[in-house]
């Protein structure tokens, strides 16, 4: 699984040259932009491991190297390291829900992620599509709803309910290889038989070609084999605390707070986060303390800073960077096959 | 042989040459038929059917001219003012017309005139006959007043005082009979005879804007039409373009060799005169379609025609050629997803003034939302300045329920207050957290006189054991008269 090479230390413009040249190489194979970061040219220089030095970079066979600004950050330090960047923007992510209970929180993740979207592309639509069925059993997307959470204008959504499952997956086609739209969510219900590999892979090419995410949202459905290269499993988490002047007002409901699970991810370990979603500020926070945080998100900025540096492509050495994932006893829940991918 | 009933009595309606040979006519009692001859077969008329069998020959005789007209319930008028030379002359078109007619087993009867009424008259009471201008006076003097066009009554009594060809009525001074017969009587004559003009309505609306293909070889095949749709629609550019207008609404005739006649039309939410994305969607059109078009064998004239027509802004592209106006991609994108699934399938949400939750917000087709305009190049809108907010709006959920689910609420904490758990969809929640009540009155002022005023609706934003978020809203209030309903749970949303 790993064949690779080291590319040792070498001088600026030469390293430059080389990426240039792979990302080339890359191109004309077709193969996928992988989570190889190119080291940026004054990224600080320390050793992150005996006998490594800071320019050393893993190819895998086949994988070319990204470009830095192909990730969107989720701002969550610790969850961009163990996706290896971020989530790739230009491509096929899926969001799973275990049960379609969880619709709202699945769609308010979704949100918040096109909402950090939005911020780059600002003003262009988004489009949901989903079948009849998911609409009508967990209800529409609601304008006014996402407006104040997400900063989403009911003028920039659009929704395209679909009859059956195929012709979403027309929609969702049609709709990814559009440049004019900031994001395409697709969302399903359960595991039907036609969202199978080959269709995931219909869908992230459109994705990768038209340079914009396609987020696949899949209410209660098995972790069936999948193109995206994220697979992120997400459900709801207790709510903060409001704020008050006079401290947290107990039994409030705060900003809403969701608890995201690597489910697959070619450069990561399953891992665990709990964040929160700042509507005021249209960004992330993440709760370290398993309890409820009653500390306001922007005091609390020391998150555990993961290795800084050049991120390694390995599994195995990303995995020390995810760390303090949560007792199991505090989320017996999850502790089912998440590994599946 | 057609019976009708007619005053209780059943009379002869049409009847075949067969049954004439018998010395049989239209009107005559079937009792007396049958006691003439017993062996007669009667079948019931349906004007139903044959008015369904009328409509289908008017379509399939838009083939000539968009003008086609039913008269009564055996006739049609085609308006062929300016369409004979396309067929080689008026004969010629008469002739065709007759044949493809009789291919198809049909007896007809046609009259060309320049007049509906000595039209009208040349096809009941001479049969093919080409009546050039001018010759209406000749061609309708010996005629039968029936030829008139005229109600029966007056006809019975121009008869009863002697009047018995049109001829003798043109001869008649015009004043008496006017008084004595009614205006009806003259106006026919006039229109007859090209005094007056008479308007056939036809009975589609015609397109501004058709071009079409005769094709010598019926067509069959799904991408063969695809491909004549991107010809035809490349010459209904250059029209377009002289006209300075785009297409709304196109429709796409498919004349089948026996007959029949396929119309399909497909919308469009800007004006479109681009032949590339015209076809575009007609495939979509015709993908959704496929089974339900029967191209039998084949189609030998196809025809798009432009329904109606908008003004067509033209907009300057940048020198690189590339100017990307997503908005027109968007409502590409939308027009394609409409023509294949129907008008529903692009929905747009607008915001509405309402304190309702389920009414605050529309979705509308996109067709009819308000078109996002577009910001004007190097000029950004002034920021949206909110009034300063000292009381924050009230949260709404992510998602809404089209319509509210009942759920059970065994036990509130006190009366007024939030569920301690419910049960919705079978599963049962325990609230671990809630928030509430917001106060969500009926609208009083939609209400309509002696309706019943809708109860008030107390939200709460609920959090369960597990985290999730939901909306929910107890309508009715408790401990009111003793009467009235005790009050209801309902799950109207959830949050994220």
């Amino acid at each position: 699984m790993l064949p690779e090479v080291n590319v040792m230390a070498m001088s600026a413009v030469a390293r430059d040259t080389v990426f240039a040249l792979r990302r080339q190489i890359a191109k004309i194979e077709g193969t996928l932009p992988e989570r190889l970061q190119a080291p940026a040219p004054g990224a600080p220089i320390h050793a992150t491991g005996s006998g490594m030095t800071p320019d050393m970079t893993i190819i895998r066979r086949g994988l070319a190297v990204a470009a830095a600004d192909a990730f969107l950050h989720t701002g969550i330090e610790r969850l961009d390291t163990a996706l290896g960047g971020g989530l790739p923007k230009a491509a096929l992510s899926e969001i799973h829900g275990l049960e379609t209970r969880d619709a709202g929180t699945v769609a308010g993740f979704a949100l918040s992620l096109v909402s950090l979207i939005l911020k780059e592309r600002q003003g262009q639509p988004i489009l949901w599509v989903g079948t009849a069925e998911i609409f009508h059993e967990a209800g529409l997307p609601y304008a006014r709803g996402l407006s104040a959470l997400f900063g989403i204008e009911p003028e920039q959504l659009l929704f395209s309910e679909a009859p059956k499952l195929l012709d979403a997956l027309w929609i969702a086609e049609e709709a990814a290889r559009m440049t004019a739209f900031a994001a395409v969510i697709l969302e399903i219900r359960g595991s039907p038989q036609r969202l199978d590999l080959t269709a995931t892979r219909r869908l992230h090419a459109r994705a990768q070609s038209a340079n914009r995410p396609v987020l696949l949202l899949r209410q209660a459905g098995e972790a069936d084999p999948t193109a995206a290269p994220v697979r992120l499993i997400v459900s709801a988490a207790p709510a903060a605390s409001r704020e008050t002047v006079a401290g947290p007002l107990a039994g409030s409901i705060g900003h809403p707070a969701f608890k995201v699970d690597i489910g697959k991810s070619r450069t990561a370990l399953p891992g665990q986060f709990t964040l929160e979603w700042n509507p005021d500020e249209h960004a992330f926070a993440e709760r370290t303390e398993n309890s409820v945080a009653v500390v306001p998100a922007s005091q609390r900025g020391a998150d555990p800073a993961p290795a800084s540096g050049a991120v390694l492509a390995f599994p195995a050495l990303a995995s020390s960077a995810i760390g303090d994932q949560p007792s199991r006893q505090q989320h017996p829940a999850h502790r089912g096959p998440r590994r599946a991918g | 042989m057609i019976s009708h009933r007619d005053n209780n009595t059943q009379r002869i309606a049409a009847l075949d040459e067969r049954a004439e040979a018998l010395k049989l006519k239209r009107g005559m009692g079937i009792a007396d038929a049958r006691a003439m001859h017993p062996s007669i077969d009667v079948v019931e008329a349906d004007p139903e059917a044959d008015r369904r069998l009328l409509e289908g020959l008017a379509d399939w005789c838009d083939r000539y001219t968009p003008l086609v007209a039913i008269d009564a319930g055996d006739g049609l008028f085609l308006d062929v003012t300016g369409c004979t030379h396309l067929f080689g002359g008026e004969r010629a078109m008469q002739d065709e017309i007759l044949t493809r007619f009789f291919q198809q087993g049909f007896d007809v009867r046609a009259g060309l005139a320049s007049t509906p009424g000595a039209a009208w008259a040349a096809a009941r009471f001479h049969g093919n006959r080409i009546v050039a201008g001018g010759e209406e006076e000749a061609l309708l003097a010996p005629l039968p007043l029936s030829a008139l066009r005229i109600a029966p009554e007056t006809r019975a009594s121009l008869e009863s005082v002697g009047l018995r060809t049109a001829g003798a009525v043109m001869a008649a001074p015009r004043a008496p009979l006017a008084r004595r017969f009614g205006a009806a009587l003259l106006l026919r004559l006039d229109q007859a005879l090209g005094r007056l003009d008479e308007a056939v309505s036809p009975r589609l609306p015609v397109a501004p804007l058709s071009v079409e293909r005769h094709l010598a070889e019926p067509v069959t095949l799904t991408d063969d039409i695809e491909r004549l749709i991107s010809r035809l629609a490349v010459a209904l550019k250059a029209d377009l373009e002289r006209r300075g207008e785009g297409a709304r609404t196109l429709a796409l005739l498919l004349f089948r060799v026996d007959g029949a006649v396929s119309r399909i039309a497909v919308g469009t939410s800007r004006p479109l005169r681009e032949p590339r994305l015209i076809q575009k969607l007609f495939h979509e059109r015709l993908t959704a379609l496929e089974q339900n078009i029967d191209a039998g064998f084949g189609f030998d004239l196809v025809r798009l025609s432009v329904l109606s027509v908008a003004a067509f802004d033209l907009t300057q592209g940048d020198l690189t050629g590339e100017a990307d106006d997503d908005d027109a991609d968007i409502a590409l994108f939308a027009d394609r997803v409409r023509a294949r699934l129907g008008e529903a399938a692009v929905l747009k949400p607008v915001v509405v003034e309402s304190h309702l939750p389920e009414r605050a917000v529309k979705t509308v087709p996109f067709a009819e939302a308000p078109q996002r305009r577009a910001p004007a190049a190097g000029r950004t809108a002034p920021p949206r300045t909110a009034p300063p907010m000292t009381i924050y709006p009230p949260e709404r959920p992510v998602r809404l329920f089209r319509s509210p689910e009942p759920i059970e609420v065994p036990a509130t904490e006190i009366p007024e207050g939030p569920p301690m758990n419910f049960r919705w969809r079978r599963a049962l929640y325990r609230v671990a957290r809630a928030e509430g009540p917001e106060r969500i009155a009926a609208e009083w002022w939609r209400r309509l006189p002696g309706e019943e005023e809708a109860p008030t609706r107390d939200y709460y934003r609920i959090e369960d054991s597990e985290g999730r978020r939901y909306w929910l809203y107890r309508q009715g209030l408790y401990g009111g008269a003793p009467e009235a309903a005790p009050p209801r749970w309902y799950m109207h949303g959830v949050f994220a």
